[in-house]
C-alpha cells in the first residue's frame, strides 16, 4: 500500500486529479516526512531546489536577509502545495510550527512529471497562482501600518486557511467560529514583526471589545467579522 | 485634412545615428563599471523604481531580430536560466532599501510567453514577494504563435494590464520572408484573448523596409491593426545589419526596399496612422487620444528608455536578467549578455552587472536635451552647447527641419524623420559617424 493510499489530503491536494497508477509513480520521485516543530524541511544531502505538499500540520516559509534577520513570507496548512522554490538555493526555507507531514519533491522532477500529466500540470499552475495570490495578500498584510491591523488581518486570514474542506463557512450563516490556532502568541508576534506583548495587549482589547472570545491560550472565537474586518483596515 | 509630406534629404540623414533609448548609449559602455558601482547605486535607491525583467527565450528566432535569444526548445536550459533569474531577484532585492517602491514590472524578451506558464507565475511570486511593491502596473511582451488559453488565463490571474504584441506584417508573403508566420487569424485571436484577459493597453509593434514590402503592404498592416483596436503602434524600420546579427543571413537582401522607399513607408505610416486618430508619439511610436502614453505626450510627460517612448517617471530603472540595462541617475550598467556566462555568476551569488557607463553632470545635461528633443520636440539649449551644435545644424535649419526660438531649439514637423539626426548633434560620443547603428530612418 502506498502512502497516498492512506493520505488524508489527497481528495484535495494537488494530486488529486491523478489515477492510482499515477499516484504511485509521483510517490516515486517524492518523499514523505514527518518534521517536528521548528525542524525545516531540507533535501537531505542535497543542493535542490525543492516543491511539497503539506499533508498534516502548519509550517513558515521564511527568508533570511543578509543582516540574518528571518523574515516570515508566508504559511501554508494542510492540502497547501508549495510551489515556491525554497531548499538549496533560494535562500528560502520551510519551517514547521507544529508537528507536520509533507510530501517533497525536487522540483525538477515534479515539474518534468507534470509536462507528461496535462491533469496535474493544469493543477500545479491553479496552484501556483493560488499561491501568488496568498503572496500578495500576505505582503499586503505585512504592509498594514498598526498592530491591530496586523492582528485583525491574521486571525480573518487564518480563518478562511483553516476552514475544513468543502466548507465555504462565513459569518452571517454560522456565526460565530472558532479555530484552534497553530501558533504561540510569540510565533504570531515573530510572524506580524511585533512585540509579544503588544500582540497579547491586541488580544485582550479584541476580546474585551467582543470581537473575539479567548476560550484558552491556543482557540480563539471569531465573534464579530465585521467588526474585525473594520480593524483589519 | 492634408498632412504636410515629409521631404527626402538624404545627406541629411547620411550619418547612421543611435536610437537614444538611454544617453550616453549602450555604445559608450565599457567594463571599467560592473557590479561594484552597480550595487553602491542600489543601495541608495530611494523613490520610484521599475523592473525590466529579461526572458531570452523565444519558441522559434524571427530572421530580423536582433534581440538577445535564444530557441526555448531545452527545458534543462530555459529551467537553468530561470534558476539564475531568481537568485538575482533575491542579491538585487536584499540590496534595494526598503523605502524603494517597485510601480511597474515589465516583462520583454525574447518571448516571456515562450516559458511555461507556471514558470512565469513563480517568477512573479518571487518579484512579489521580494521587491517592496505598491500595486504595480504589469506588462509583458508576447508572440502570438505561442499565446494559447492558458496563457491568456495566467495573464487575467496575474493581473497584467500591458502587453505588446510582435506583429510586424500582416503580410503572408513578407511573414515567410523574415522566418515570423503567423495568420491574421491567430493576431486576431490573441487580440481577442488579451482583451478577456484585462489588458487595456495593447501595442502592436509593426514593420517597415522589409524585405519585398510594398506600400500597399504597410497600408494593409496599419490597417487591420487600427481595425483591430491597437491602443499603442510602435513603427519600426527593419534594420538589414547581416554583419551584426547573423540571424539576418537568411534574409534575402536583394528585395531590400532602398533608403527613399524606406522614407516614403515611414511618412505614409506617420500620416495614415495620424488620419487614424492616432498621436503621434516621438518619432516612431502612436497611441490613442485616451491611452496613457498618449496623454503622457499630451501634457509634455513623455520619457525615453529601454523599451522606447514611456510614461513611465521613475527615476531608476533595474534590469534583471541576461544583457538587462539598469538605469540610474548617475549610472548605467548591463548585465553579463551571454545567458550562460549569466548563470555562471548567478551561480556563484555573483551579481551580474559587467559594463556600463557613469553618467557625469555634463552627461546628465546632453543626455536631458536629447530627451527633450526626441520626446517633445524642443528643448533649451545652453549657450556653450549652441556654439557647439549650431553650425552642425546649420543645413537641418536651412532645410526648415528644425529651427530657434529663443533658447530653444525647436523640431519643426516635417523635421520629425530627422529628430534624432538632429539630437545626434548634440552628442558629443558621435563626433565621427559609426557603422554600429542603424540608418536613421
Amino acid at each position: 500500500m502506498s502512502n497516498c493510499d492512506l493520505c488524508v489530503v489527497r481528495n484535495r491536494a494537488i494530486c488529486s486529479s491523478l489515477d492510482a497508477k499515477e499516484l504511485e509513480a509521483l510517490n516515486a520521485i517524492g518523499r514523505t516526512r514527518t518534521i517536528q516543530p521548528g525542524e525545516s524541511l531540507i533535501w537531505e544531502g542535497e543542493d535542490s531546489v525543492l516543491v511539497a505538499n503539506v499533508i498534516d500540520g502548519v509550517l513558515k516559509l521564511s527568508t533570511n536577509t543578509e543582516d540574518g534577520r528571518e523574515q516570515i513570507v508566508g504559511v501554508v496548512y494542510p492540502s497547501d502545495f508549495i510551489g515556491r522554490p525554497f531548499g538549496g538555493t533560494t535562500g528560502h526555507g520551510a519551517t514547521a510550527l507544529t508537528e507536520a507531514t509533507v510530501c517533497v519533491f525536487s522540483r525538477r522532477d515534479f515539474d518534468a512529471f507534470a509536462r507528461e500529466h496535462p491533469a496535474l500540470e493544469h493543477k500545479l499552475l491553479e496552484r501556483t497562482l493560488g499561491e501568488l495570490d496568498r503572496t500578495r495578500r500576505w505582503m499586503l498584510l505585512l504592509g498594514r501600518k498598526s498592530a491591530s491591523e496586523k492582528l485583525a488581518s491574521f486571525l480573518l486570514e487564518m480563518a478562511e486557511r483553516l476552514q475544513p474542506p468543502g466548507c465555504a463557512w462565513n459569518f452571517e450563516d454560522a456565526g460565530p467560529r472558532r479555530i484552534t490556532l497553530p501558533f504561540s502568541r510569540q510565533q504570531i508576534a515573530d510572524v506580524l514583526g511585533l512585540t509579544i506583548e503588544t500582540v497579547s495587549r491586541q488580544f485582550t482589547r479584541f476580546k474585551n471589545e467582543r470581537l473575539i472570545d479567548l476560550p484558552s491560550r491556543r482557540d480563539v472565537i471569531l465573534l464579530d467579522h465585521e467588526a474585525l474586518t473594520a480593524e483589519a483596515g | 485634412m492634408g498632412l504636410r509630406m515629409w521631404t527626402y534629404h538624404p545627406e541629411l540623414l547620411a550619418v547612421p545615428v543611435p536610437r537614444y533609448t538611454s544617453f550616453p548609449t549602450a555604445a559608450e559602455f565599457d567594463q571599467t563599471v560592473g557590479a561594484e558601482a552597480f550595487v553602491q547605486a542600489l543601495e541608495a535607491v530611494t523613490g520610484e523604481v521599475s523592473l525590466y525583467v529579461h526572458i531570452p527565450f523565444c519558441e522559434k528566432i524571427c530572421w530580423y531580430c536582433g534581440c538577445n535569444t535564444s530557441v526555448a526548445n531545452r527545458t534543462d536550459r530555459v529551467s537553468g536560466y530561470l534558476d539564475a533569474l531568481h537568485r538575482e531577484i533575491g542579491l538585487v532585492a536584499e540590496r534595494l532599501p526598503q523605502v524603494a517602491r517597485v510601480t511597474r514590472i515589465a516583462f520583454g524578451g525574447g518571448s516571456p510567453n515562450g516559458i511555461p506558464p507556471v514558470d512565469f507565475v513563480r517568477l512573479v511570486d518571487a518579484l512579489t514577494l521580494q521587491f517592496p511593491a505598491s500595486r504595480p502596473v504589469l506588462s509583458i511582451e508576447l508572440d502570438p504563435r505561442t499565446m494559447g488559453r492558458e496563457w491568456a488565463a495566467v495573464i487575467g490571474a496575474v493581473g497584467i494590464t500591458r502587453a505588446s504584441l510582435g506583429v510586424q506584417t500582416f503580410a503572408p508573403g513578407l511573414q515567410q520572408a523574415i522566418g515570423r508566420v503567423q495568420p491574421a487569424w491567430m493576431i486576431e485571436e490573441t487580440t481577442a484573448m488579451l482583451r478577456v484577459a484585462g489588458i487595456d493597453s495593447l501595442n502592436f509593434d509593426l514593420m517597415y523596409g522589409l524585405p519585398g514590402q510594398t506600400m500597399a503592404d504597410l497600408e494593409d498592416s496599419l490597417a487591420r491593426t487600427a481595425a483591430l483596436g491597437a491602443d499603442r503602434i510602435a513603427l519600426f524600420g527593419y534594420a538589414h545589419v547581416p554583419h551584426l546579427i547573423a540571424r539576418q543571413r537568411k534574409i534575402d537582401a536583394h528585395a531590400l526596399p532602398d533608403a527613399e522607399q524606406r522614407f516614403a513607408m515611414a511618412a505614409r505610416g506617420h500620416a495614415l496612422l495620424v488620419e487614424a486618430g492616432y498621436v503621434p508619439i516621438g518619432f516612431d511610436h502612436f497611441a490613442r487620444p485616451g491611452d496613457a502614453l498618449a496623454q503622457a505626450a499630451l501634457s509634455g510627460n513623455l520619457r525615453r528608455n529601454f523599451q522606447g517612448f514611456t510614461e513611465d517617471k521613475a527615476p531608476v530603472l533595474l534590469g534583471l536578467g541576461a544583457s538587462s540595462i539598469s538605469g540610474f541617475p548617475e549610472l548605467l550598467v548591463q548585465n553579463e549578455k551571454n545567458t550562460g556566462r549569466y548563470r555562471m555568476l548567478l551561480s556563484q551569488d555573483r551579481i551580474a552587472a559587467n559594463r556600463g557607463i557613469r553618467r557625469s553632470g555634463e552627461d546628465r545635461r546632453r543626455g536631458a536635451v536629447i530627451e527633450a528633443l526626441l520626446c517633445r520636440g524642443r528643448a533649451p539649449i545652453p549657450r556653450d552647447l549652441q556654439c557647439e551644435a549650431w553650425p552642425l545644424l546649420l543645413p537641418y535649419f536651412d532645410a526648415a527641419l528644425c529651427d530657434s526660438d529663443g533658447e530653444d531649439l525647436v523640431i519643426l514637423p516635417q523635421g520629425l524623420p530627422y529628430a534624432r539626426s538632429i539630437a545626434a548633434r548634440l552628442d558629443p560620443y558621435r563626433k565621427d559617424s559609426l557603422r554600429r547603428f542603424s540608418s536613421a530612418v
